[in-house]
């Protein structure tokens, strides 16, 4: 049988240049075989990077240096990532080990963005977390100067017992940068961890993210990916439940204006008896743009009394927006209780009415009940700075409808 | 002669083909509480919405007067805060919106419109206080989203509320006993009858004479097919409570 080949295109022939630069020759291998993939992969059906990926950047420059921050968390401790390397910082707080390691932090799996950041990857922040850790960490990825292709990589332990509030926050230069930023998030036994994505990138920019969670007995998590920028965004959540009464709250908010595009995918895998998870996706959009929302629960043939519950909301502001959700239950164990909801639409005309007539003008009632939408996802952001840091985004996204 | 409160003149709606008032006629002069009593579906509640500016209905010909001035044209949120306030039968439940935040966007809208500045938010809570203290309404009721969770009581009693607060000069009650026991209508309307200060108006709908027992109107409109086909005095409803809404239309009862 012959092998019919794949025509590359642009972007994928620069990547496997700069694949080959970087001496990852089987990955460049790889990328001249299968190329990107298509909407016939049905982890890319709805986000189809070969059409979607129209050209790739220079490698960033390493020497970049930044302190800037394009989310400002009162309190909060910050580390800089900029084009790919970790930066100065000050003493570390109580309970905070920093480190270094080389390459991807992240489990290989057959997924292209993972790939890539894998063999891209060249510093990686490692931060172990250990007992109730006060501030806030913030973790602020970068990319300056011009149009850059950008890798990132961090590895965060939280150790048994132990709490931590972290926030990632993605931005850059307004340049058409690519970047691809990786995170390995271990919740220790009995440990509460909250952990939130925020991408800030620049409306020409295309971003792809991954956080993966390896979740330990009675661990707890909470996680809140927001995606607000760049003209093209992936963000991969991977949670794995490998201790019985673990536990994540996934959450995730795709925020599309004229021109954006924005998927969030999680791939869950619930692989040991007694776990839970309450995967909650929201999605607004508005002008000609599209809200991609992916959610695949995997229920491992050991994994009995797996409690899961996936939904799926999406609000359109306009006639022109789409919103696309596509859940997947993989299910081997048979005493499971797992589910999976979705609606989506616009405002409701009688919430308006009600509000309206009271006096409220109809640009204010809508701004509520945009508000009421979304306040599922921020309510339980309980510190109070970072909470209102959030809601500053979509305070901000909103205003500029 | 002053002014009427509110004036209705030959109002005629329809949705889709299907005409739902027929040419109704009424004025309420300042001050005075007139009630309308027919039989369900005889378009009262349809009047209600007509009045409040909901953009379901069409309206094919007449004009309604709010202290003179013509609303018809106006937005559901212009006419709220020139005046108007709609009890609503059935108050809508808003998930995410907290109450207080509700009543505060409320009344600054009110105010706003009066030229006033945006209200404290000490000055906020004692009107708040004081708007709910006859009402029964504790704070946890108000520490909900709105209307979320609420008994039909607590929903008609914060109706009510939003009335004592936003201070309107024409209220419309559609149906404000519905889903009441006895003792929360005597709260709810012991509510309405402390905002009857002689200038403000009141347009109470019911099918109930029941209602008007605790509520007395000055005027009784008898509606039937989307008009008002008879007007009296209180006794007109204890007529109608005897000889049914058949003795008034001709049609047989439903």
């Amino acid at each position: 049988m012959s092998v019919i080949p794949v025509r590359l295109g642009p972007a994928e022939t620069k990547l496997i240049e700069q694949l080959q630069a970087v001496g990852a020759s089987a990955e460049a291998e790889r990328l001249a075989a299968v190329g990107l993939p298509t909407r016939r992969v049905e982890a890319y059906h709805y986000t189809d990077l070969k059409l979607l990926l129209r050209a790739v950047p220079e490698l960033a420059e390493g020497s970049a240096v930044t302190d800037g921050s394009a989310l400002a968390i009162a309190g909060a401790f910050r580390f800089g990532i900029a084009n790919g390397r970790v930066q100065a910082h000050g003493a570390a707080p109580a309970g905070v080990i920093v480190g270094h390691t080389k390459g991807g932090v992240l489990t290989t799996r057959d997924d292209v963005v993972t790939r890539l950041n894998g063999a891209f990857a060249a510093d990686a922040l490692t931060l172990d977390l250990t007992g109730a850790v006060a501030p806030v960490i913030q973790i602020d990825r970068r990319v300056e100067g011009r149009a850059g292709h950008s890798t990132s990589s961090a590895r965060i332990f939280v150790g048994d017992g132990g709490s931590a509030v972290i926030v990632e926050v993605y931005s850059g230069s307004d340049e058409a940068h690519l970047t691809n930023h990786s995170t390995f998030l271990q919740v220790g036994k009995g440990a509460t961890v909250t952990h939130i994505t925020v991408n800030l990138m620049s409306a020409k920019a295309t971003h792809f993210a991954t956080s993966e969670y390896l979740l330990g007995e009675d661990a707890k998590l909470r996680t809140l990916v927001i995606n607000a920028g760049a003209a093209v965004s992936r963000t991969q959540v991977f949670p794995r439940f490998a201790g019985a009464r673990a536990h994540a709250d996934v959450t995730g908010l795709n925020l599309v204006s004229d021109g954006q595009h924005a998927d969030i995918t999680m791939d869950a895998l619930h692989a040991v008896p007694h776990t839970s998870s309450k995967p909650l996706f929201k999605s607004i959009a508005r002008g000609r743009s599209k809200a991609v929302v992916q959610g695949r629960l995997v229920v491992a043939r050991d994994a009995q009394k797996t409690d899961a519950k996936l939904m799926s909301q999406g609000l359109m502001l306009s006639d022109e927006a789409e919103i696309l959700v596509k859940p997947e239950l993989e299910i081997y164990a048979d005493d499971v209780v797992c589910g999976h909801g979705s609606t989506c639409g616009q405002l409701d005309d009688d919430h308006l009415f009600y509000l309206v007539s009271r006096g409220i003008s109809k640009p204010e009632a809508e701004t509520m009940l945009v508000r009421a939408f979304l306040a599922e996802l921020i309510d339980p952001i309980e510190d109070e700075a970072l909470n209102a840091a959030l809601t500053g985004v979509i305070e901000g996204w909103l205003a500029k409808g | 002669m002053t002014t009427p409160m509110l004036e209705i003149r030959d109002l005629h709606v329809r949705i889709e083909e299907r005409e739902i008032l027929k040419g109704v006629n009424l004025v309420v002069p300042k001050g005075e509480v007139h009630a309308i009593m027919g039989r369900n579906g005889s378009g009262k509640s349809t009047l209600s919405y007509v009045l409040a500016g909901k953009d379901d209905y069409e309206i094919t010909s007449g004009e309604v007067l709010l202290d003179g001035q013509n609303i018809l044209e106006m937005e559901p949120s212009e006419r709220a805060v020139a005046g108007l306030f709609l009890a609503f039968q059935y108050p809508i439940e808003i998930p995410g919106v907290a109450t207080m935040t509700f009543l505060k966007a409320a009344l600054n809208a009110t105010r706003k419109a009066k030229g006033e500045g945006e209200i404290s938010t000490p000055d906020f809570m004692r009107a708040v206080k004081e708007a709910g203290a006859s009402l029964n309404i504790d704070s946890t009721m108000l520490k909900r989203a709105l209307n979320v969770g609420f008994s039909g009581g607590e929903k008609k009693r914060a109706e009510i509320l939003q009335m004592a607060l936003l201070k309107p000069k024409m209220c419309v009650l559609d149906e404000t006993d519905s889903g009441l026991d006895i003792d929360a209508l005597q709260v709810v309307s012991k509510g309405v009858n402390a905002l009857r200060d002689g200038t403000r108006s009141m347009l109470v709908i019911t099918h109930y004479q029941r209602l008007l027992n605790h509520i007395v109107p000055d005027v009784v409109h008898v509606f039937s097919d989307g008009k008002v086909v008879e007007s009296g005095t209180k006794e007109l409803a204890l007529e109608l409570e005897a000889k049914g809404y058949a003795g008034f239309d001709g049609e047989k009862a439903a």
